[in-house]
């Protein structure tokens, strides 16, 4: 006779698995932390997503030096409306940031930092890691190391594509 | 979540598929050299990518890897009697040589030059390291012969095992970059596996159980790393390889000899899963032999005379509901290797990918589907060489290191993750 294991790993038996749902929608947030993230995340924007909804923090990383930034409007969607931070992460399932190597990623703290106290998952996406020199990429992830569970360095910008898709966003 | 075109595109390797094709663009691991241990030795049968092979080792020596069937009725080639430079059907005597080429139809007189025009498809067959590799491919566009260092050491530094895995080789190779399943399932086998324990790393994984990962291309695939806080500022990474479409090296312990994977296709239900053990600068102990023999580590004890587990899903794994209790393994399955298989296995032949819920910490799997299917498509579309079939993607190692907590581990461990011959592995 065979076993339970034999029988029920078959091919045959995979007809009968349960096909409902299994999750509810998962709320992804995509933010671009600087100008050349910004343009692959509003074209990102454009396809049809499961919720998922993109903002950018590139005013933050284009700030002068400490002292004359306005700390008001430095998060927005990309129709250009402020947004509040903590609203948003409040609503998250899952916070996407997305940088690009030798850019400013500074804005990775404030996002992280929020996320961290709201016990939301972070994923940092860095573009352009293959091209970039090792001085450049370790100071893009030395700012966002501490605010990553997930870190990926990718050479293509194709891959935020496929990630989101995977992740049902 | 993969589309339904996607998975079928990644999982189904037979003739004339494009992952199969893709699949055909490298030397693959065959046999154990030890399966033809000598010439004229019984032949012995090979499925591959959904082809039905045969191999043997003729009276010269040289290795053949040949259609299974003889083209005269069809009848396996498997019981033919492999003897004067040749294998020949013991039905009507029809003799093969070791490139399929017929080279004697007794039935017909030889001047009529018959057997010339009969060849059954054959595929190069090498050995290299204690493994026999075949490459199903092109024969215009044969790479150069393996180059995995674990295949270059000398033999006394290397143990090479193979077992049957009843499941598609994606689901089993994406065990072996899965690596946050690491803490859950494969606890407790650290401390006591003999090939794992005494090394300080070992500390780190047990001090901090939420490690922190870090994805990166590398020309042959990908870096793996999953890092947890050490002393001063400092964090301990361990760094898994992934080369394409199916090599795995998981970061080494101590002075425990390194280790990995090939997860190889014998058809779209089945896969053979490679477990090799090497160390770079020494020869491996006695007792550390004998260990893997037991199944120990990554390896496995068999049915007698099959590649087949011991513990299979015809005997439930022999699940232990007592040890699952009492902590002793998480799974209620013994061993590391088995305790991957046996939930692999139970996910059915071929996964359905539609229905799963990736999460943040699968960015590794999700990266090498993205570059399986980015692969596939530049192959069949350009004819591009996909990473992985140049010998450099192949020279790589897995590494445990500490390094400072600003520095990238690409860089900072970039010596240790490439194989230097003569030069410990980076381990902690």
């Amino acid at each position: 006779m065979l076993s339970e294991s034999a029988r029920m790993a078959s091919a045959a038996e995979a007809r009968f698995r349960i096909d409902a749902p299994n999750a509810k929608p998962k709320r992804v947030k995509v933010i671009a932390l600087d100008r050349p993230s910004e343009a692959v995340v509003k074209e990102l924007a454009h396809k049809a997503w499961n919720g998922a909804t993109f903002f950018t923090a590139s005013a933050f990383a284009g700030a002068p030096p400490a002292g004359s930034f306005s700390m008001q409007g430095w998060l927005s969607d990309l129709a250009g409306r402020t947004k509040d931070l903590i609203d948003e992460v409040d609503s998250a399932d899952l916070v996407v940031m997305v940088a690009t190597a030798g850019e400013n990623a500074q804005a990775a703290a404030l996002i992280g930092e929020a996320c961290s106290l709201k016990r939301i998952t972070t994923t940092g996406l860095i573009l352009g890691g293959a091209s970039a020199s090792d001085e450049t990429l370790s100071k893009t992830l030395s700012q966002m190391r501490p605010w990553s569970l997930m870190l990926v360095i990718a050479s293509a910008a194709d891959y935020i594509e496929d990630m989101l898709i995977a992740l049902r966003a | 979540m993969l589309r339904r075109e996607q998975n079928d595109l990644l999982t189904q390797t037979g003739p004339g598929t494009p992952g199969g094709r893709l699949f055909r663009s490298y030397w693959l691991p065959a046999l154990l050299a030890e399966e033809l241990p000598g010439n004229d030795c019984p032949p012995v049968r090979v499925k591959l990518l959904s082809e039905r092979l045969l191999a043997f080792r003729d009276s010269e020596g040289r290795l053949g890897l040949i259609d299974e069937f003889c083209a005269h009725r069809g009848v396996s080639l498997w019981f033919g009697r492999n003897e004067e430079a040749g294998l020949r059907c013991p039905y009507h005597g029809w003799k093969y040589d070791v490139t399929g080429q017929c080279i004697d139809v007794p039935s017909e007189p030889e001047e009529s030059g018959f057997c010339k025009r009969i060849k059954l498809k054959s595929y190069p067959l090498v050995e290299r390291g204690g493994v026999l590799w075949a490459y199903m491919g092109d024969p215009e566009t044969q790479p150069p012969l393996p180059e995995w260092e674990f295949a270059t050491v000398p033999d006394r530094q290397r143990f090479v095992s193979k077992r049957v895995q009843e499941s598609n080789w994606l689901q089993a190779m994406e065990g072996g970059i899965d690596s946050s399943h690491v803490s859950f399932l494969h606890r407790g086998d650290l401390n006591s596996d003999p090939l794992f324990r005494g090394a300080k790393g070992n500390q780190y994984n047990m001090a901090d159980s939420r490690p922190v990962f870090e994805v990166v291309e590398s020309a042959g695939g990908l870096y793996i790393g999953a890092r947890r806080n050490a002393e001063n500022d400092h964090y301990y990474w361990r760094i898994t390889q992934w080369v394409m479409p199916a090599f795995t090296m998981i970061a080494p312990r101590g002075n425990h000899s390194v280790h990995g994977h090939f997860w190889i296709p014998i058809d779209d239900h089945n896969c053979w899963t490679w477990s090799f053990d090497y160390h770079p600068i020494r020869n491996l102990t006695d007792a550390e032999i004998a260990a893997m023999k037991d199944g120990k580590g990554i390896h496995v004890r068999y049915v007698p005379g099959s590649f087949r587990p011991l513990a299979n899903k015809d005997n439930d794994y022999l699940v232990d509901r007592a040890a699952q209790k009492a902590g002793k393994t998480y799974s209620g399955v013994e061993g590391i290797a088995m305790q991957d298989a046996s939930l692999q296995e139970s996910m059915g032949p071929i996964v359905d990918r539609t229905r799963e819920n990736l999460v943040s910490t699968d960015n590794g799997i999700i990266m090498a589907r993205h570059r399986l299917l980015r692969s596939v498509k530049a192959l069949i579309d350009k004819g591009e060489v996909p990473p992985g079939v140049d010998p450099a993607h192949q020279k790589v190692r897995s590494a445990a290191v500490v390094l400072p907590r600003d520095q990238a581990f690409k860089d900072a461990a970039k010596d240790a993750l490439l194989a230097r011959p003569g030069v410990a592995p980076a381990s902690v």
